[in-house]
């Protein structure tokens, strides 16, 4: 086959005409499908900093957010958000400051048609007496000693998150914990509470985790709405209790995987002593010495 | 009975001379290029020695060959379940220093140096990597016994000698050898191709010589541990192994394989034997002191009016049987039994054959006169320097009866032609040794004619190739002949 489109240009300019029209045609389908989707970008990408009509979260309440700024700028803060933060726009810049210095980023798949559709669902649940994007609902109730507890156990999956998601501990480790501490794939979060502004803020990045990494694992995964507020709990008491970073743990992890690679490289040799390791040498040697 | 027929050799130990030409025909004909610099095909050791690769013959190292197991036998090296551990390594092959890191010497040097006070030299380099080398050892390293307090002494063959037996064999004035020239046995029962998971070895049918399909050969290794022999080498440029191939271009247009051709001692004899394939299983299981005469007895005698029939409806060529009848090898082997198989107990059934060499008339300077040590003529074998123990080790599996035939009957007809030639030994005497010996007078000339004054049509008798019959059993011939030929073996870059 090969051989034979190499040959023909009429079969080249086919196959050429193929693949662009499949391309053209996935580009299409695919921007359609997300367009005609926007409420759930809006969850899986938006909600964890922002509500409608549920007040601020990392980033301000959108509530009609069409009265504070044109159509146009907000398409493109949202193509372009660290672009227009360099440019000096006052009203960027005064966000920034609102939000102690968090940036908003250019979320996946972002396009201008995507961009329009989310603004134009904004705009129809502004005006409804309570959006669906309200917030999580967590409830309000003080939190308790158990919850703790349970958080506890949830973190370090010691107790299995009820959608079977990976426990917290896989990635991350927080300053209380001993011995060679937690995950260090992902941050220590015991300022998490602190950074995410509180039980709200934590509550809402927790239904739906929005960084690059957590977002493709939770989004199939998602943490139990009964499950946040232990964690919330948990991470709070950390925040609040705020050890020192264990500065040795780094350290002796190091060491331990040295030690524990070298004891079965010695293992391995004991076991497999008898191996071939050639023949003429050790003969001359032998001979020579033995 | 499964007649089929087997090209085979028989090597007059006797008559080497070890000048090694033979490996140089080969090596030129055949391993000359990238990646193949370290095999040798054909090579020629001194025993006792340690041989090529460095102790070859030890498969508690390295594993070649059968071995007996619950009644039936299996490879030592790997099986079906044995390779999973060991899927993409072979631990028991040898290394590049167990055959030897090529060399060739830097001879731009003795033209380009520059005017120093020394004489420019031309340094080693290794072909390999093209570095500069110190030479450790060769693939003859050993040769005629040099370096013999560690080559010859760790000979693999001196395991169950006397400590007294071996003492000898190193004392200063009565060191002793023989050469023992080595190509690819095309054994019956092949470890070798018992191993390749590719099934790239195989064992042509028409005349038994055992090839690697280049094509199909996926480079896993195998059967280079598997070979008791060595005899199969991994070529590091292509990623596939290499072997001897009995010359088989040549044998085809009715030429001597290089080895055989270029011969100056004119020890090699090749011939066709016709062998009974039903029964390979079987010998190949057999108590190790059973094995060399269940081994000639697979042997078929080609003027049997039973075998040519069996042999005719298994699709023998008349050409292959006729020449069977000929066959130089048949009579060493067979007829008068008087050539052995190297290392039968590694039960892979070698098809080449040794006659073991008479040693050497034990003489002393005596002031100026030359003192026999034995009386006689002929120094007696069983006080020979090298014991017969170490002949039967590499010749019979230990077996000491077999090469005490061999040489008695050897020893008998040189008897009996001196007293025909020079008539100083009583004519009755020798005759009577000859039938001690199990022979005639008639055998006696025989092996007189063969050994002494065989021309070239007498060692090398073997039948027009019939590659058509061979074709025809799994293609077309025509459309076999319009399908090779002129061509490409390769697309050229350009496009066709």
């Amino acid at each position: 086959m090969r051989r034979l489109s190499r040959k023909l240009p009429v079969a080249n300019i086919k196959s050429g005409l193929a693949k662009v029209s499949f391309v053209l045609f996935s580009l299409v389908f695919f921007s359609l499908l997300q367009a005609q989707v926007p409420a759930d970008y809006y969850k899986q990408n938006c909600a964890s900093c922002h509500t409608v009509g549920g007040g601020r979260l990392t980033g301000p309440d959108l509530k009609n957010v069409a009265d504070r700024q044109s159509r146009e700028w907000l398409v493109n803060w949202l193509l372009d958000p660290d672009g227009i933060l360099k440019s000096g726009d006052p009203y960027a810049v005064k966000l920034q400051k609102e939000a102690r210095g968090a940036v908003m980023t250019r979320s996946p798949g972002m396009t201008r048609a995507v961009a329009i559709a989310l603004l134009d669902l904004i705009d129809e649940e502004s005006k409804l007496e309570k959006s669906q994007f309200a917030g999580a609902q967590i409830s309000d109730r003080p939190l308790l000693e158990e919850d703790i507890e349970e958080g506890r156990a949830l973190f370090l999956g010691r107790k299995r998150l009820k959608n079977n998601g990976p426990a917290c501990v896989g990635c991350h480790t927080v300053n209380s914990m001993k011995g060679l501490g937690g995950g260090r794939l992902g941050l220590n979060l015991t300022r998490a509470y602190a950074r995410l502004e509180g039980r709200k803020g934590l509550s809402a990045w927790l239904v739906a985790p929005p960084s690059l990494m957590m977002n493709p694992i939770f989004k199939k995964y998602p943490i139990d709405e009964e499950e946040v507020l232990p964690l919330v709990a948990f991470l709070k008491n950390e925040t609040e209790k705020d050890e020192p970073e264990n500065a040795t743990a780094r350290i002796n992890f190091l060491l331990y995987g040295i030690g524990g690679a070298v004891v079965l490289l010695v293992l391995f040799d004991l076991f497999w002593n008898n191996r071939f390791r050639g023949v003429r040498r050790p003969m001359v040697k032998e001979s020579y010495h033995g | 009975m499964d007649v089929r027929s087997q090209i085979s050799m028989v090597f007059h130990l006797d008559k080497c001379i070890g000048c090694h030409t033979c490996s140089i025909a080969c090596k030129n004909i055949w391993t000359d290029r990238k990646g193949t610099e370290y095999m040798w095909w054909n090579n020629v050791e001194t025993k006792p020695g340690t041989g090529y690769p460095t102790r070859w013959e030890d498969q508690e190292k390295y594993k070649g060959g059968w071995e007996k197991l619950n009644g039936s036998i299996r490879l030592r090296s790997t099986g079906k379940s044995r390779i999973i551990p060991n899927i993409f390594h072979h631990p028991h092959q040898p290394g590049m220093d167990d055959y030897y890191e090529p060399w060739t010497y830097k001879y731009d040097e003795l033209f380009t140096a520059p005017e120093g006070n020394d004489q420019p030299t031309a340094r080693p380099i290794s072909m390999v990597t093209g570095k500069y080398i110190d030479i450790e050892a060769g693939p003859n390293w050993d040769d005629d016994l040099s370096g013999s307090p560690v080559y010859a002494a760790n000979d693999p063959n001196l395991k169950g000698l006397t400590e007294e037996q071996k003492m000898q064999l190193s004392a200063i004035e009565r060191l002793v050898f023989f050469y023992f020239p080595r190509i690819c046995n095309h054994c019956l029962n092949p470890s070798c191709v018992a191993s390749c998971p590719s099934g790239a070895l195989h064992k042509r049918g028409e005349d038994g010589i055992v090839l690697v399909d280049q094509e199909r050969c996926r480079g896993w290794r195998s059967c280079i541990p598997a070979c008791p022999y060595k005899k199969t080498y991994y070529n590091w440029q292509t990623g596939k192994s290499e072997k001897c191939i009995l010359c088989f271009p040549r044998i085809e247009t009715g030429q001597a394989p290089a080895c055989f051709h270029s011969c100056v001692g004119r020890i090699r004899y090749l011939g066709v034997l016709l062998y009974d394939a039903d029964k390979i299983e079987d010998v190949a299981n057999l108590p190790s002191d059973e094995l060399i005469d269940a081994h000639r007895d697979m042997i078929l005698n080609p003027h049997d009016p039973e075998v040519i029939k069996a042999a005719k409806a298994n699709g023998v060529h008349d050409s292959i049987i006729k020449s069977a009848q000929k066959s130089p090898v048949y009579k060493f082997v067979k007829e008068w039994g008087i050539a052995l198989p190297p290392h039968i107990e590694y039960r892979t059934l070698p098809m080449l054959f040794y006659v073991p060499p008479m040693l050497p008339v034990m003489t002393s300077m005596d002031g100026n006169a030359k003192k026999n040590m034995c009386e006689g003529l002929f120094p007696d074998f069983e006080k020979s320097r090298v014991p017969m123990e170490f002949l039967a080790n590499l010749f019979s599996g230990g077996n000491t009866g077999k090469v005490r035939y061999t040489l008695k009957k050897q020893m008998a007809v040189r008897q009996y032609r001196r007293a025909v030639t020079v008539g100083d030994i009583d004519m009755e005497a020798a005759k009577k040794m000859l039938v001690a010996a199990d022979s005639s007078v008639e055998e006696a000339e025989g092996i007189y004619n063969l050994t002494s004054l065989c021309t070239f049509e007498e060692r090398f008798v073997i039948p027009p190739a019939n590659r058509e019959e061979a074709i025809q059993m799994m293609q077309d011939p025509l459309e076999h002949k319009q399908s090779v030929g002129f061509g490409l073996l390769e697309d050229p870059e350009r496009g066709a």
